[in-house]
């Protein structure tokens, strides 16, 4: 049949049937298979519960689903001390070149898969980081960079910052340490896509 | 009180002419310049300006006083234009405001920060719906006018804060007719966290671990600068070791930096193997402070009192890394130098003038890219550099791209000779002395040469011995003014690389 409607040898009606049989079965087959489906229609303001977070990313056949075998990174810097971002750009170095293993980094939010956020979110920088965050196709990972990141840190409880990425966005993941060293960065990156 | 350091009360109408003669008889550089709120103890603001004299370990720090009837005082930017981004701080965080200053705008805050309300001053307090409309952002309070660039042909490209590299955010507008850069507007402070306040609620030990956490690459020199004014504000003389170990560190820092800084310019000119290079040395350093400290930016070493590890144990891991490393820099300069297209980029790039470098106040590579010694290893002498440092000869006039990268060159040359010196060096006694006591109502100043310049910290310590005021001072925050001036004139895709070789921090300067 598909090479007959590749030679043109049937009309484009029944060309057109014979495609709209096709994707009636794909589609009984995923309504029988709910779970291997992803939440791809979730809002960006509504932010997933504790359980959901945990739930939401899990399985490798999800994560390859979703975004094969690479993952694409924006990094946006809210607040942090340089250290995490020289830990980040170190990632690149021909000693981890991070990208043999299809994870990378890129420069504009709309290409990217993951938010890798460092720093604890200073006011100044929050409306930046929210409209970076919903200019994002879904769907979309937070990554919480360095210990300032998740709670503050040193900063916590400083009037200019929002003590932690969580107060300003939703946060999937976490990489502690300040700064985390890139080959920790590297391990929890391969933990999120289930490849270790 | 340090002797070095000498405090002159002067009238707040004379402080203008004070200052202003000052620099012009005594040569004397404006370093700093901050308020404090004293009104628990003395009824009054403060404003200091400290200035360092050239030729002498000496520094000048007039002051005045600000009774609470009359907030506004006399600007001295028009006279020493190197105060210009000073007062717009003092400014925004105490309210005090400068008269007849030529740039009025408002520097740390943005736009929906509410007007009248100055973290600084000790009786500040500020509403839960205010901080919340300040991260909003869309409420528009004390609206900002950008300069705009009026003509045929004159377009605007906004860029930031978010950037498309992995880098630190601030807002740029570049005004340009066709490739060529007209006017350059930065609007900075996205990345600030009140430091100078949070400080004030720690005490003087726990505010080591925020010093550190100022600015990442220049971790050491910060905390060794906030170390080292505790230190004389305490009266307290650390050992010979302790001095020995903090200079190594201090110059490890600058190794590092510099190394993965000329590497990094090629990143902006399209040299990859140069990157690579450049970051692969970078790393081999990293992962000695990681062996040595424990914390691949050198945290956690620096304590009041001293230091808390003996690193001189490591001297074989460390003689035989820096030999590698001096190897692999030579190959790396040797590629570069040889490169004519990426040295042909450099040249004439970003080229800013001995004079206003000098009337800005800049500090650090800028500065002697642009043929001013300035450097406080050799004007100051602290910590063990009077018997290992070689007053800097090295000095260049161009003040281009290519002069940056080579005075940083120099400075490599001269850190890894300091670093062997140090090493075959014997330093006796202990890592810390004891450093309980802070005095009461007392402060100095501590400072150093971190990698991008001079860094200075200024302490005082309320009736109990806890912080009062601690101002810092990053280089970055004296050198980000400079670099419109530098960019002027120049072709956009060339911007990067400008901005590359100044390589400030946004962090530092936004505290």
């Amino acid at each position: 049949m598909w090479l007959k409607i590749l030679k043109n040898l049937i009309s484009r009606k029944e060309a057109i049937r014979f495609y709209k049989s096709k994707t009636q079965t794909l589609k009984t087959l995923t309504d029988e298979n709910p779970g291997s489906q992803i939440d791809v229609e979730r809002s960006a303001d509504q932010a997933p519960s504790h359980e959901e977070q945990n739930t939401l990313f899990s399985g490798k056949e999800k994560m390859n689903r979703v975004f094969g075998k690479s993952l694409k990174i924006r990094q946006v810097d809210s607040g942090s001390c340089n250290a995490c971002e020289w830990e980040c750009t170190a990632l690149t170095n021909p000693i981890y070149d991070i990208q043999r293993f299809g994870i990378d980094f890129v420069a504009s939010p709309r290409h990217a898969d993951v938010l890798l956020v460092t720093g604890p979110v200073s006011r100044q920088m929050e409306l930046a980081l929210k409209k970076t965050h919903l200019a994002m196709p879904r769907p979309k990972i937070v990554i919480a960079c360095g210990d300032c990141a998740i709670d503050g840190g040193i900063f916590r409880g400083s009037y200019a910052v929002k003590d932690g990425v969580s107060n300003a966005i939703p946060v999937n993941f976490q990489i502690p340490g300040c700064p985390p060293s890139p080959t920790v960065i590297t391990e929890k990156l391969l933990k999120l896509m289930e490849r270790i | 009180m340090p002797e070095n350091e000498e405090y002159k009360e002067v009238g707040k109408s004379e402080f203008r002419s004070y200052c202003i003669a000052l620099c012009l008889s005594k040569k004397a550089v404006l370093r700093l310049m901050f308020a404090t709120d004293e009104r628990e103890t003395d009824n009054c603001f403060k404003i200091y300006a400290v200035f360092s004299e050239q030729g002498t370990d000496i520094f000048h720090i007039p002051f005045f006083k600000l009774r609470e009837d009359d907030l506004t005082f006399r600007s001295i930017t028009d006279g020493i234009p190197a105060a210009h981004w000073y007062e717009r701080e003092i400014m925004d965080m105490f309210g005090l405001v400068p008269k007849y200053h030529p740039d009025p705008r408002r520097l740390v805050f943005h736009d929906s920060f509410p007007a009248d309300s100055h973290p600084l001053r000790k009786d500040w307090e500020i509403s839960e719906k205010d901080l919340k409309e300040w991260g909003e952002g869309m409420v528009r309070k004390v609206p900002y006018d950008f300069l705009e660039v009026e003509g045929e042909g004159v377009y605007e490209i906004p860029v930031g804060p978010v950037h498309a590299g992995i880098i630190e955010p601030g807002h740029f507008r570049i005004s340009a007719v066709g490739e060529t850069i007209l006017y350059l507007e930065t609007r900075m402070f996205y990345t600030h966290k009140g430091i100078e306040k949070h400080f004030e609620g720690m005490s003087f030990h726990e505010g080591v671990k925020l010093a550190e956490r100022v600015s990442g690459t220049s971790t050491f020199s910060h905390s060794t600068a906030y170390c080292m004014a505790v230190e004389r504000m305490a009266g307290i003389t650390i050992t010979e070791k302790a001095k020995a170990i903090r200079t190594f560190l201090l110059e490890l820092e600058r190794l590092y930096n510099h190394i993965g800084d000329i590497g990094f310019l090629c990143a902006g000119t399209g040299l990859t193997v140069g990157n690579a290079t450049g970051s692969k040395i970078k790393e081999r350093l990293l992962r000695l402070n990681d062996r040595l400290t424990k914390s691949r930016f050198l945290r956690g070493i620096n304590t009041i009192g001293g230091v808390t590890k003996d690193i001189f144990l490591h001297a074989d891991d460390i003689s035989l890394t820096i030999d590698t490393v001096a190897k692999e820099y030579k190959g790396l300069m040797k590629l570069l130098l040889g490169s004519v297209s990426h040295i042909e980029r450099l040249e004439n790039a970003g080229i800013l003038s001995k004079n206003r470098a000098l009337k800005l106040g800049v500090t650090g590579i800028a500065a002697k890219a642009s043929g001013i010694d300035d450097d406080i290893r050799s004007s100051h002498p602290h910590l063990i550099y009077n018997k290992i440092f070689e007053p800097a000869t090295f000095t260049r006039q161009e003040g281009d791209v290519f002069a940056r990268m080579m005075a940083r060159a120099e400075e490599t040359k001269c850190s890894m000779h300091m670093i062997k010196t140090i090493i075959e060096g014997q330093h006796e006694g202990d890592l810390q002395v004891k450093a309980d006591d802070i005095p009461p109502n007392s402060h100095a100043l501590g400072y150093t040469e971190t990698p991008r310049g001079s860094v200075f910290y200024w302490v005082k310590s309320d009736g109990e011995g806890r912080p009062l005021r601690v101002k810092l001072r990053s280089p970055s925050f004296c050198n980000w003014p400079s670099v419109p001036f530098a960019i002027q004139g120049n072709i956009v895709p060339d911007l990067p690389l400008c901005n590359k070789s100044f390589n400030l921090s946004y962090s530092g300067c936004n505290m």
